[in-house]
């Protein structure tokens, strides 16, 4: 392997403290007032459904977001776990996505009030009417109650901010510090890091997602989210690094080869989606176990076969195609074009695993809502709010990482 | 560098440079030597010689059973009404899975740019071509008329029958086929230099012949390596989601029913992070005695035992996350089918299989968080016959208890092995041992090329001056 010469970062620009301030108010500003006014016009012309609408809305674009902050969260754990070099360059933004978890809990609120309240939406098992004739939600109510919904959320994102929050301290510290013993305790943290985001991801998209739908149940569930928000991860990192690279940022810092990896990976994470979407689907059509098949069947039917078609095509067959050459992945503009779209399917697959299951009773009809629309943007706002003004505050590297040198010179072969 | 009785410690985690892979005061003539010269000896250590025998013989011991079942009928095995999967299925999806970790280390790892890879890299390979064989071997002396066991292939013939493509026994037949291929392609491919490299040392005709012949006339110019690393690069991305996809569809041999236990959703990458895990688990078994006897402890570091343990580690918390996940779900799923089934492996008939399993599989590798067991040549050891004891029984566990006990109580039934079961089963430990000793003696056990390409400098310089490996 050649290695390029070692760039000095000193020449690069690496802060964007006169950028995204104004940045994060903007959206942030925008953020709230698409969603009040949204709020608004769905209870003036919702009136009757609107809390319900408003709730089955906001809970998909909320589990969107927090699937990017959980995929930042795996990101940075994954690199510490493997002492990854190519990656520094890139790990300080995946540090601030993860970042975003304090906001992701006060954003969850709404969704907890609504089962404190014990009402139908979103979470119909939190309703006590529902329960008293429900004989399969009654067995399960051991675990689906308001309490313990409350107290796993508290333990959830305890978890996910402590870590979070550790990663980005210790390497913000090593920044001034450039002490070595830095790495190896994120090292030692990551480990174990890793075992607890994975248990509490599992039972966060049981709680938050398959829970919907309270007769319906898949032990791949967890494993399908965590795909999704994997896949979701990489392609924010790579429009990223291109909209802080167009501002002149990082410019001989995050080269094609870095880029080249990243949609690697993207690649890699899709594939690995369709596997556990098709182990999934095809083990519950073979069966054909009608408890299990009614989950797919809303979504084969009024509406919803066309949005499942639009995942099984422009989630894997058309990005896999399009992704699969090196080429692509070594050209900037290509990468983030397909990263955009990958964000988008992975909006739609949050989408499809939320909307359909949250009716009462009636199948429900694929339409997009008004709701739909301003929430996604209004907790979208918040997000780039979050991220955009905690990039601001550091730099966007890891300074001193004993492994940027390695990271620098990093070709792929 | 400090010295761990007798093996020199190259496990450091200072994260300012990469460890060294080739230990010692070595060059690349060296390597070259140490690993040619295992193969050259005149004779192999006398271990090899005890080691050989004893497989012969359970190779024989496996024979003589296949002849006996064939003579008799599968009768002869403790298969009954409701448990027609025996031993047979449970020793099939046991060799399958130990058969993951040698194309995970040649592809998967080798994607990842884990350069330790190549050390162990060749045997692993070697490893899954026999594990497979075996594997291979039980369905086929399973259908009772192994006469007609052609007719698993799609061939026409003069009756019109035809393979049932909607079974997923049929897809098993394609998956494994097809995996079988492309690590024999996989690991022929890349031996080819190190067959080039035997074929010039030999000094005698017929080795010069034989090494000549499947050297296919490498010379080692510029063009043939430029070949060989594309074939190799796609060989490997090929052999990536085969990785996956093959233990996945052994999977949907079970998922695929509806029978509580083995229709879950978790099962294809719980599978797959299971075989890997045993892989892993049978690598390290074989490891450890391999690189003393043949004296590769330079090549074989402590660095790749630590990271074998910790491969080990992660997926062996995978396989323990997706028990969990099944035992909670049936739980869940408010299934009564679901639930007694899941119980019923904890405290039914066989819940002393379940929880060796469980002691096994999960707990023993938790010893792996420490890096004085990480560290430990005994430890890795003994775990990883842990490993793959645990991992046998989970097979049993799954095929054995889910069968027994299904929806109907007055179809229940309870499994007990026969003699010829269990001697069957040794006899498949004797095929697989007796295919890799002898590779061990006649093959390249290091690949000699691959780890020169990792080494970090060409001369001898002195062992305290073993540099990085590189990024």
């Amino acid at each position: 392997m050649t290695h390029a010469p070692v760039i000095d970062i000193k020449n690069e620009r690496r802060h964007v403290d006169d950028l995204t301030p104004a940045l994060a108010r903007r959206a942030g500003f925008t953020g709230v007032l698409v969603l009040v006014v949204g709020a608004i016009l769905g209870y003036v012309f919702g009136a009757d459904h609107f809390a319900e609408q408003f709730l089955r809305s906001y809970l998909a674009s909320y589990c969107f977001f927090l699937s990017l902050a959980l995929g930042g969260l795996f990101f940075v754990l994954l690199q510490h776990l493997t002492y990854a070099g190519w990656s520094v360059v890139v790990r300080r933004l995946a540090e601030v996505v993860a970042c975003a978890m304090p906001l992701m809990a006060i954003l969850a609120l709404p969704i907890v009030m609504a089962v404190l309240l014990g009402w139908k939406y979103p979470f119909s098992w939190a309703n006590a009417d529902v329960v008293a004739h429900d004989a399969l939600i009654q067995k399960k109510q051991a675990y689906l109650n308001a309490p313990f919904f409350l107290l796993r959320t508290i333990i959830y994102f305890a978890v996910w901010i402590r870590l979070a929050s550790y990663f980005h301290a210790k390497s913000v510290e090593q920044d001034t510090t450039g002490d070595v013993e830095l790495t190896r305790r994120m090292a030692k943290v990551s480990a174990p890091g890793m075992l607890l985001f994975a248990v509490t991801i599992t039972l966060f998209s049981f709680d938050y997602i398959m829970s919907l739908d309270p007769h319906w149940f898949s032990t791949i569930f967890g494993v399908y989210f965590f795909a999704g928000s994997a896949v979701g991860i990489f392609a924010v990192l790579i429009i990223m690094a291109y909209l802080l690279q167009r501002e002149g940022r990082l410019e001989n810092v995050i080269t094609t080869e870095h880029y080249h990896d990243v949609g690697k990976f993207m690649f890699a994470f899709i594939v690995f989606w369709a596997y556990i979407a098709f182990s999934q689907y095809m083990l519950i059509w073979y069966a054909n176990i009608p408890e299990e098949t009614e989950w797919y069947h809303v979504r084969q039917t009024g509406g919803w076969e066309r949005v499942s078609l639009a995942l099984l095509f422009g989630h894997f067959f058309i990005p896999f195609l399009a992704l699969i050459s090196r080429h692509p992945k070594r050209r900037k503009n290509w990468l983030v074009a397909g990263a955009v779209w990958i964000l988008l399917m992975h909006w739609i697959d949050i989408y499809w695993l939320t909307i359909p299951a949250a009716h009462d009773g009636a199948e429900p009809h694929a339409s997009l809502h008004l709701l739909d629309a301003t929430c996604l943007i209004g907790l979208g706002g918040l997000f780039v709010w979050s991220v955009a003004g905690r990039l601001a505050h550091q730099s966007l590297i890891p300074e001193r990482d004993p492994r940027l040198a390695e990271s620098l010179a990093f070709e792929n072969q | 560098m400090a010295s761990l009785a007798g093996e020199i410690d190259n496990t450091s985690d200072d994260p300012r440079v990469r460890a060294p892979l080739v230990v010692g005061d070595h060059d690349l003539a060296s390597v070259t030597e140490s690993v040619a010269r295992v193969a050259e000896a005149p004779r192999p250590p006398r271990a090899w010689y005890i080691a050989f025998a004893i497989s012969v013989s359970a190779l024989a011991i496996l024979g003589v059973m296949i002849l006996y079942l064939i003579f008799t009928g599968v009768g002869v095995w403790g298969v009954n009404n409701p448990v027609g999967w025996g031993f047979a299925i449970v020793n099939f999806v046991f060799w399958v899975g130990i058969g993951h970790a040698g194309t995970l280390i040649s592809a998967i790892l080798f994607l990842f740019r884990q350069k330790w890879r190549t050390g162990i890299n060749r045997f692993a390979e070697a490893m899954t071509i026999f594990a497979v064989i075996c594997a291979g071997m039980f369905p086929g002396i399973h259908v009772g008329r192994i006469w007609f066991t052609y007719w698993m292939f799609p061939v026409p013939n003069q009756m019109e029958l035809w393979p049932q493509f909607r079974s997923p026994l049929m897809w098993d037949l394609f998956a494994v086929g097809t995996y079988f291929t492309v690590s024999l392609m996989f690991w022929y491919v890349g031996m080819i230099p190190d067959l080039a490299t035997f074929r010039d040392r030999a000094v005698t005709r017929v080795r010069r012949m034989l090494y000549g012949f499947f050297a296919l006339g490498w010379t080692g110019a510029a063009r043939h390596w430029h070949r060989y690393e594309r074939a190799y690069l796609i060989l490997a991305a090929l052999a990536t989601p085969l990785v996956l996809s093959v233990h996945s569809v052994v999977s949907f041999d079970f998922a695929a029913a509806q029978l509580p236990g083995w229709h879950t959703t978790i099962l294809p990458p719980y599978f797959v992070a299971g075989a890997i895990f045993s892989g892993f688990g049978m690598v390290m078994t074989l490891a450890v005695p391999a690189r003393q006897l043949f004296g590769l402890k330079h090549l074989i570091t402590m660095r790749h035992l630590e990271n074998m343990s910790k491969i080990i580690l992660v997926t062996g918390s995978m396989v323990g996350y997706a028990y969990l996940t099944e035992f909670f779900i049936s739980w869940y799923s408010g299934n009564i089918f679901e639930r007694f089934a899941f119980i019923g492996r904890a405290m039914g008939p066989y819940w002393w299989a379940y929880w060796i399993m469980v002691t096994c599989n999960v707990v023993t590798p938790q010893l792996f968080w420490f890096k004085r067991c990480r560290t430990s040549i005994l430890v890795l050891f003994i775990a990883s016959i842990f490993v793959n004891i645990g991992m046998w029984f989970e097979r049993f566990v799954i095929v054995i208890s889910s069968l027994s006990a299904d929806f109907l109580p007055a179809q229940w039934g309870y499994y007990t092995p026969t003699l010829i079961d269990i001697l069957t089963l040794i006899g498949s430990f004797g095929l697989f041992f007796t295919g890799f000793l002898l590779f061990c003696r006649y093959l390249p056990m290091v690949a000699i090329a691959e780890i020169k390409a990792v080494m970090p400098r060409k001369h001898r310089q002195g062992a305290a001056a073993a540099g990085e490996a590189g990024a």
